[in-house]
């Protein structure tokens, strides 16, 4: 009797989950098939893809727009991570001292967050253009105006503030997160100790929130490696191909070149770089943390 | 002194929320400005919505059905969050409260293609869209999300902490499957559901690549690709592409404000 029921939950679970299975060997399975396929074929949508070896990755390893591309993607990190760590850190040290208002505060910083990208890069360009509000302020003030985003040295760092623009509210919430599960009786007994606030926060607070900024770090690493809508939007790649980032180009020799094998290739690259930075990231900065 | 001190904080942190909040109320006033004021006042001569009128009336004549547009995003929004919801709320059952051989498999499996970030397949999902004859088709934009495994790992995680007596005693007084799915499992996991529901709304409603992709009907496009394109043949008329940002980003302000305890509870779910 027993051993019936618990055959037929047995079946009935099965049935229920391999619907998910059936769907993710469509739309998940036969598509990294394809990945893999294209990634060792030549191919341009008509016919049936060609073997070809390890062209594409040679391809790809030789090719200087990818490159400045990768290189694009550590420039704009280069100024996201420490600004939006930085601030959104302060964000959330604010946030859990504020006592009045702090709902306001977090939504105010949080909407932003949920901005969609089209409309919230045609703001920013609006924005940010030579004779835009921001430049108008800039020049009354000091008599001179900022290319923001026609300044190949500027563009990206333009672009990675807004970026920085949307994220510091989530970001900031998820350190918030870590602050407030830090127990009180820690800076207490710090203070007993005789510690002082820098003291504390370097010694304790920094510290004991290491799973919370290695957890920022991920998400904003593999965010800029798959950026696209901001630089496609606001500056197209340009100027003299500043911003181009690697889904653009990934994009254009997909879809404009017809070069589908090519840009899955470049689309394995930029995954496993952004796999291994992150692998780094975590190799350096992870530590073991026990809340006692 | 210190009162001092404390005064002077709140007031940099309001400032500084308002500073954020700047370019919202910025893109939303110079909508309703007259064109030639929105570069140069603040706070207009007077108000008018000949912008939100041009782009919901010519627009149409320039091959860009904004109000269209903007239900094509609803229905597609709305279908694939439905899916969502409907099926990680099921399968989730089966793998949280069901006991069969290769379940745990099955979860490692969800944990393991969320290593693969989203871009990878993009190109060769395109090919598996166009073998199936479906681009240009609303199905190109709903297909490939009506299932999400990470919203039935998220779910499934939510189901495991719900406490088995409350199945027993359903199943004690002959409920099936269906009646503890819909009646018991969902309104005790309302959160979860409703950041899944929330988060797919919104990825959806903003999802930009992929319908510049597959779609290049205009009247199925859904609001994002219409608006870039707007912007990209008729830069000049600011006005009207300020008001279509406004249009495209007002419904998800709005959701985000009902919500905002879920978007709070959502950011401190997914840290687990």
């Amino acid at each position: 009797m027993t051993k019936n029921i618990r055959k037929r939950e047995a079946r009935k679970g099965l049935l229920i989950s391999s619907t998910y299975l059936v769907y993710a060997a469509i739309f998940w399975g036969y598509p990294f098939v394809w990945l893999v396929i294209l990634a060792f074929s030549r191919w341009r949508y008509v016919g049936s893809p060609r073997f070809a070896g390890f062209r594409n990755f040679l391809r790809v390893l030789y090719d200087p727009i990818f490159w400045k591309a990768f290189f694009n993607v550590l420039n704009f990190l280069m100024y996201y991570i420490p600004i939006v760590l930085i601030f959104s850190l302060l964000f959330a040290l604010a946030l859990s001292k504020i006592k009045y208002g702090k709902t306001f505060v977090a939504l105010s910083f949080l909407v932003a967050n949920i901005s969609s990208g089209v409309a919230y890069s045609i703001m920013f360009s609006k924005l940010f253009a030579e004779n835009g509000p921001l430049n108008q302020i800039i020049y009354k003030l000091f008599n001179t105006t900022i290319p923001w985003f026609t300044s190949p040295q500027l563009a990206m760092f333009s672009i990675s503030l807004i970026v920085v623009w949307k994220f510091i509210g989530y970001y900031g919430l998820i350190l918030y997160a870590g602050i407030i599960s830090i127990p009180n009786n820690i800076y207490e007994a710090a203070e007993l100790d005789g510690a002082n606030k820098y003291v504390k926060f370097f010694k304790i607070t920094l510290p004991l929130l290491n799973p919370s900024i290695v957890m920022v770090l991920v998400f904003a690493i593999s965010l800029s490696f798959g950026i696209f809508t901001e630089p496609y939007m606001i500056t197209g790649g340009g100027p003299m191909r500043s911003t181009l980032m690697p889904m653009m180009v990934m994009y254009t020799s997909a879809f404009q070149k017809l070069d589908p094998t090519y840009a899955a290739t470049m689309s394995i690259f930029t995954a496993i770089f952004s796999f291994v930075i992150i692998w780094i990231t975590r190799k350096l900065l992870e530590r073991e943390v026990d809340i006692v | 002194m210190k009162k001092i001190r404390v005064i002077i904080f709140h007031i940099i942190m309001f400032s500084l929320s308002l500073l954020w909040l700047y370019p919202y109320i910025w893109l939303f006033m110079s909508s309703l400005k007259p064109s030639n004021e929105i570069y140069t006042r603040f706070w207009p001569t007077h108000f008018t919505l000949e912008h939100f009128k041009f782009i919901l009336e010519s627009a149409k004549k320039m091959q860009r059905p904004f109000i269209r547009a903007f239900f094509n995003s609803l229905f597609i929004s709305l279908t694939v969050t439905i899916s969502v919801v409907l099926t990680s709320a099921i399968i989730s059952y089966a793998l949280a409260k069901l006991r069969f051989r290769g379940r745990d498999k099955i979860f490692d499996f969800l944990i393991f293609q969320m290593v693969f970030p989203g871009f990878m397949f993009t190109i060769p999902l395109y090919i598996l869209i166009r073998n199936l004859g479906l681009l240009n088709t609303y199905s190109a934009l709903i297909l490939p999300s009506l299932m999400s495994g990470w919203g039935i790992f998220m779910l499934t995680q939510s189901y495991r902490s719900t406490p088995n007596d409350y199945i027993e005693a359903a199943k004690m007084d002959g409920a099936t499957d269906l009646w503890i799915i819909f009646k018991i499992m969902m309104p005790l996991n309302k959160s979860a559901l409703s950041i899944i529901s929330l988060f797919t709304f919104i990825g959806i409603w903003d999802n930009f690549m992929w319908p510049l992709i597959v779609m290049k009907d205009y009247n199925k496009m859904p609001l994002s690709v219409l608006l870039a394109s707007f912007n990209h043949e008729y830069g000049a008329y600011i006005g009207p592409i300020l008001a279509g940002s406004v249009i495209q980003t007002i419904p998800m302000v709005i959701l985000f404000l009902i919500f905002r305890k879920y978007f709070l509870q959502g950011i401190s779910i997914t840290l687990k």
